[in-house]
């Protein structure tokens, strides 16, 4: 299966606010570009990893006209989370919006 | 406080963002919220969520159900034999019950930092020293620039538009497009705020700083590029602009303000700027004012040898070194928002927390405090995201308050 190379980009979702609230389960997604969903080898709505040092995770992966190559938008959560890394001697911050990870499909092997 | 079971509408302040909007009805039918006017979808789904009992915090030791003196009795206990103590959090808590952190803090000689470390603390701190400029909310009526820098106030502040800034602005026009003020956006991505803003300025993520650079060269007459041209042509021809700094910007700058600071000396001398943080948790600034007063630092101050601050005392690098054996944390949940690896290093530290629900970090604690909800059930004093002071009443009764609950155990722990 290929692999690319992604930047996620975090953001704030209101909806999200709104469903943590309510504890519903929502499941990940990310919105990334028709180039690199083709390049994937997956379609809108299909689960997709992301790997780096810090960790990975399978998040849902949703058709962005507007998202550039390259790019992954996805709002910030625990999930996002286990992605950001922390060094204090180079960096004053987390990386918590702009992480750069490995993606490739996912398949369930538990089908 | 009002009557347990008083009925209609009571005045209250919505605590769910920085905003603080005090124009929030609720109405009760017994104790329970029947009915929510004025409120965003953000703050009202924060009140409504107070009334879902399932979700609120208990008091707890372990697992067991306890009372509040048998908690207020085992977390002093706790605190009092822990060689290395780390008080956190207390963003989403009143002053006063921030006042009883600190003050427990340099009683027992431990780390105090709140989430302002790793987020808008030293946009806080540039504008505490007079380093960047700022105004109140209530004087953006009388600007005609209006800038969102790596902010979209529909998500992170959803009335922030609407009571403080472009529709609230006494020039704004709803028929037609008569651009009395200007409404400007710098983003990496397209967003509500970016499609209202014209212009709307993309940037590639992280190139904030190369974007302030590309301005101060063109300030200094270089060809730095069309979104540089852009902005200083904007500043030049303004009266007063007002810049809202998202967490998009302070991110990408990694937290440091100085290129932006200088940024901002250079327009200055066209036109009057007010630079305002879109603080996220309610009384951030609150936290960091008061720190300030107390301590001269907003934040990773250490009350073991006399007062001490430094990036060492932040929680991350606390975490990161294993320091803590023990954690008072209030109204956050780092279990929820730290990096992964960092979690990891608090599953040896023992915690007591404080929050109104039940959380990722409340379910890992030696000892739970269920609160009161802030400007719901407790009132108190708050510092919105410019610097202004808002009081709060509550306007049900509720659980101990944070306040309450610190005092408590300050007497406890100075036996």
């Amino acid at each position: 299966m290929p692999q690319i190379p992604l930047i996620i980009i975090t953001y704030r979702d209101v909806f999200q606010w709104v469903a943590n609230q309510r504890r519903v389960e929502h499941l990940p997604s990310v919105r990334i570009s028709e180039s690199d969903l083709n390049e994937l080898g997956i379609a809108d709505g299909d689960r997709v990893k992301f790997s780096n040092a810090a960790g990975s995770i399978v998040v849902q992966a949703k058709l962005d006209q507007d998202c550039r190559r390259g790019f992954g938008y996805m709002p910030i959560s625990p999930y996002s989370n286990r992605l950001v890394s922390y060094d204090g001697s180079r960096a004053r911050l987390p990386n918590f919006k702009r992480i750069e990870v490995l993606a490739q499909a996912y398949c369930d092997e538990t089908g | 406080m009002r009557s347990r079971y008083s009925v209609g509408l009571s005045n209250a302040v919505c605590t769910g963002c920085s905003c603080l909007c005090d124009d929030i009805e609720i109405e009760l039918e017994g104790n329970s919220i029947a009915r929510i006017k004025n409120a965003c979808i953000k703050g009202a789904s924060f009140f409504y969520a107070a009334d879902a009992w399932q979700w609120r915090a208990p008091y707890l030791i372990g697992k067991r159900e306890v009372t509040g003196e048998q908690a207020i009795e085992r977390a002093a206990e706790l605190l009092k034999q822990s060689r290395h103590p780390l008080i956190f959090g207390f963003d989403n808590s009143t002053i006063e019950a921030q006042a009883s952190a600190i003050e427990l803090a340099r009683i027992l000689g431990a780390v105090i930092d709140d989430c302002s470390s790793f987020c808008q603390g030293e946009l806080v701190l540039h504008i505490l020293n007079g380093t960047l400029p700022t105004c109140p909310l209530s004087e953006v009526k009388d600007t005609d620039l209006i800038i969102y820098w790596g902010a979209n106030p529909y998500h992170s502040h959803p009335r922030h538009l609407s009571k403080f800034s472009y529709y609230a602005h006494e020039r704004y026009q709803e028929a037609g497009w008569i651009p009395k003020v200007t409404l400007v956006s710098i983003e990496v991505r397209e967003t509500e705020t970016t499609l209202l803003s014209r212009p709307s300025l993309k940037i590639l993520p992280g190139e904030d700083g190369k974007l302030i650079g590309s301005i101060l060269s063109t300030i200094r007459g270089q060809e730095e590029g069309e979104e540089a041209k852009t902005i200083v042509d904007l500043m030049k021809n303004a009266q007063f602009c007002v810049i809202f700094v998202g967490l998009g910007l302070t991110y990408a700058l990694d937290g440091d303000f100085s290129l932006f600071a200088e940024m901002i000396r250079e327009l200055g001398k066209w036109t009057r700027i007010g630079v305002i943080p879109m603080v996220g948790h309610f009384n951030m600034r609150g936290f960091n004012h008061l720190l300030f007063q107390k301590t001269g630092y907003i934040n990773k101050v250490s009350f073991a040898d006399g007062t001490s601050y430094g990036p060492g005392f932040s929680l991350l690098e606390q975490l990161r070194n294993h320091l803590p054996d023990c954690l008072l944390i209030a109204g956050t949940d780092p279990f929820s928002s730290l990096p992964g690896h960092l979690i990891d290093n608090l599953k040896d530290v023992t915690i007591i927390s404080l929050d109104p629900f039940i959380t990722s970090t409340t379910k890992a604690s030696a000892v739970v405090f269920g609160t009161a909800v802030s400007g719901l059930e407790a009132g108190g004093r708050a510092v919105r995201m410019d610097g202004t002071e808002v009081p709060m009443l509550p306007v049900r009764e509720g659980r101990l308050s944070d306040e309450q609950i610190l005092k408590l155990l300050l007497e406890r722990v100075s036996r």
